[in-house]
């Protein structure tokens, strides 16, 4: 087995034990919540008839350790529950909803991952000067503010009064656009949400790009192609940003969770018709399944892009290839 | 008389330790000005009640929707609530939560980072493959989850926030503790046959504590935006005054009423940033060789 396919097989071993703490911590909190488990499964509107029906069907009756069982490979087998309130499926709402979501997430992280690093690399080439104190000032907003009332601004601000952005959705329904027309359309209700998103991150990577930078600029190879005559920029640029770019990488990957939970709040304030307005609406009807599924979903989805950049991680770093 | 004069020692020793932390801090200026503004927020906390003239949350439907005025210095909203007054209030309730989650946080890492950490080995795998699902899985939605399904109480929410909170905590010790328990003086502790408890608490904890001390305040920091975030989404306790609540109502008024959103998110900026600033003030002071670079 090569190297590679070898890392790749630990880590998928080491993300199974994941899903079934996501999955049991899923189970304990139905278990233990206040309640009728069938009804925090079912929704509060059931008929006792159908309870009981569902009970049976689901082995709701039956000892603790055989519905853990139970649970375990109904979720394993992709099925996440049934939301009674939108007689739908709850996996069906949810995919429904993905490609939003998935378009907010990786254009934020587009964003803020080329800004920041831009900013970050500025900073840490002349540190504590003027570009420096800006930059980290900028990173300390972007942490600090909380990320849905930066929302309600650029709302408030870039789509009422200044009237240059829509203020809510993914596109406009009144104007079928189709083609390109179309994707111009999402793009410019894209904008604000997208911003707002990358913002909360843009801080974080920018600290972590300067001072990781700063940690490789002090280096000998960094010496060495300066006094090979090498023009500044490609030194910084070429050596050190290459270099400096793995805990950056690291953290990307990372932060795939952090990612979710902002789209939640981004989504809620521009009406983006993501998983966050369904996850909101869920919570304002009390559904449950809804909810409890989109936890498990979202999870998944975590440890999988985890998964991929710790492979990746491994397939770029000769380092880790060989430890 | 003898008792007396050792107290008066050492409270010198402790102004004169009080003195020379404040001269190392206020080389960084901008952790002055957060601590000044963390100051500020903690006043208001206290005095919420002397700087205020409308009760919080005291509806008045004759007066909605107003913009800022003397008497109304941040508006009111769409039942014509005193939004100053729900927002000085409300610091009470940011500072609070933010305080008992981390407070809670630290003490739950605290333990898991020192136990794992000192005796290492089968305990140490379980308490870090644990708290490994915790950096990994999202959760800010594990925290709103467990709220939903629990009630939106304040209790629940402190206990969500810590719970999904403490292994940042637990990391940072255990880091400490793997380095500090294997120098001479621990060395000697266990050769006087001093007890593990006293070993870990009394030897090493305080030797290890200072980035506890620094993620500390950015924990709490975190754990304020989390409530807020919580509230925003609709899962906090409708019947005390919160910021998170009152972004939430702001949300469906944005159009006619900007100010019901602009001063409660100030309040959390001001909060958060002040605490990220103190926070990066304690870290120069215990990590000075970070600032010389």
């Amino acid at each position: 087995m090569t190297s590679i396919a070898r890392i790749f097989a630990r880590r998928i071993l080491q993300a199974i034990p994941l899903l079934f703490v996501v999955i049991t911590i899923n189970f304990v909190i139905i278990h233990m919540a206040p309640g009728d488990p069938t009804y925090t499964l079912l929704g509060e509107s059931a008929t006792p008839e159908f309870v009981q029906a569902m009970r049976a069907r689901f082995g709701l009756d039956q000892p603790l350790y055989l519905q853990y069982f139970y649970y375990v490979s109904r979720v394993i087998q992709g099925d996440l529950g049934f939301s009674l309130l939108r007689s739908q499926s709850v996996s069906s709402l949810i995919l429904e909803r993905l490609p939003a979501t998935l378009i907010l997430i990786f254009t934020a992280m587009a964003i803020s991952t080329s800004v920041g690093i831009f900013l970050g690399v500025t900073a840490s080439r002349k540190p504590y000067s003027a570009s420096d104190n800006i930059a980290t000032a900028a990173a300390l907003f972007g942490v600090s503010t909380p990320i849905f009332w930066l929302g309600q601004l650029f709302l408030i601000l870039f789509a009422i009064y200044a009237g240059l952005l829509p203020t809510s959705g993914m596109r406009d329904l009144r104007a079928q656009f189709t083609g390109f027309d179309l994707v111009l359309d999402v793009a410019r209700h894209l904008i604000l949400p997208a911003i707002t998103l990358a913002a909360f991150h843009l801080g974080f990577i920018t600290r972590l790009t300067r001072a990781s930078m700063l940690e490789v600029l002090g280096q000998d190879y960094m010496t060495t192609a300066r006094s090979k005559g090498l023009d500044e920029r490609a030194v910084v640029y070429k050596h050190g940003l290459r270099n400096a770019l793995l805990p950056v990488t690291t953290y990307v990957g990372l932060s795939m969770g952090l990612l979710f939970g902002g789209a939640i709040l981004t989504e809620t304030v521009f009406s983006w018709p993501g998983m966050g307005t369904l996850l909101y609406d869920s919570l304002r009807l009390r559904d449950y399944p809804a909810l409890l599924g989109i936890f498990i979903f979202i999870s998944v989805m975590v440890i999988i892009a985890d998964l991929v950049v710790d492979i990746l991680y491994g397939v770029l770093d000769p380092r880790i290839r060989s430890s | 008389m003898h008792r007396q004069r050792v107290a008066t020692t050492q409270e010198t020793e402790a102004l004169r330790q009080i003195n020379s932390f404040w001269r190392q801090y206020r080389k960084n200026r901008a952790a002055v000005i957060g601590f000044f503004i963390l100051a500020g927020i903690c006043v208001i906390a206290l005095a919420a009640p002397l700087i205020t003239w409308y009760p919080p949350l005291r509806t008045n439907v004759a007066d909605p929707f107003m913009p800022p005025t003397p008497s109304h210095p941040f508006g009111t909203d769409d039942l014509g609530r005193d939004l100053y007054s729900t927002a000085m209030y409300g610091t009470r309730t940011s500072l609070a939560i933010g305080l008992l989650a981390a407070g809670i946080s630290a003490l739950i890492g605290i333990l898991v980072g020192a136990i794992s950490g000192y005796y290492g080995g089968k305990a140490d795998d379980l308490l870090m493959r644990t708290s490994e699902v915790f950096l990994v899985i999202p959760t800010f939605l594990l925290a709103l989850i467990i709220v939903a399904m629990f009630g939106a109480t304040i209790q629940n929410t402190i206990f969500a926030i810590a719970i999904v909170s403490w292994p940042r905590t637990a990391r940072l010790l255990r880091a400490q503790f793997l380095s500090i328990k294997e120098t001479d003086f621990v060395e000697a502790a266990r050769v006087v046959g001093s007890r593990n408890m006293d070993i870990m608490f009394n030897e090493i904890l305080p030797s290890a504590i200072f980035p506890v001390i620094v993620n500390a305040s950015l924990e709490v920091a975190t754990a304020i935006l989390t409530e807020a975030g919580l509230s925003f989404l609709g899962v906090g306790d409708p019947n005390v005054p919160s910021w998170g609540i009152m972004l939430n109502n702001a949300q469906s008024y944005l159009r006619t009423a900007w100010w019901m959103a602009a001063f409660p998110g100030l309040m959390l900026l001001l909060t958060c940033l002040s605490l990220n600033l103190v926070g990066d003030g304690l870290n120069d002071y215990f990590n000075p060789r970070l600032k010389e670079r």
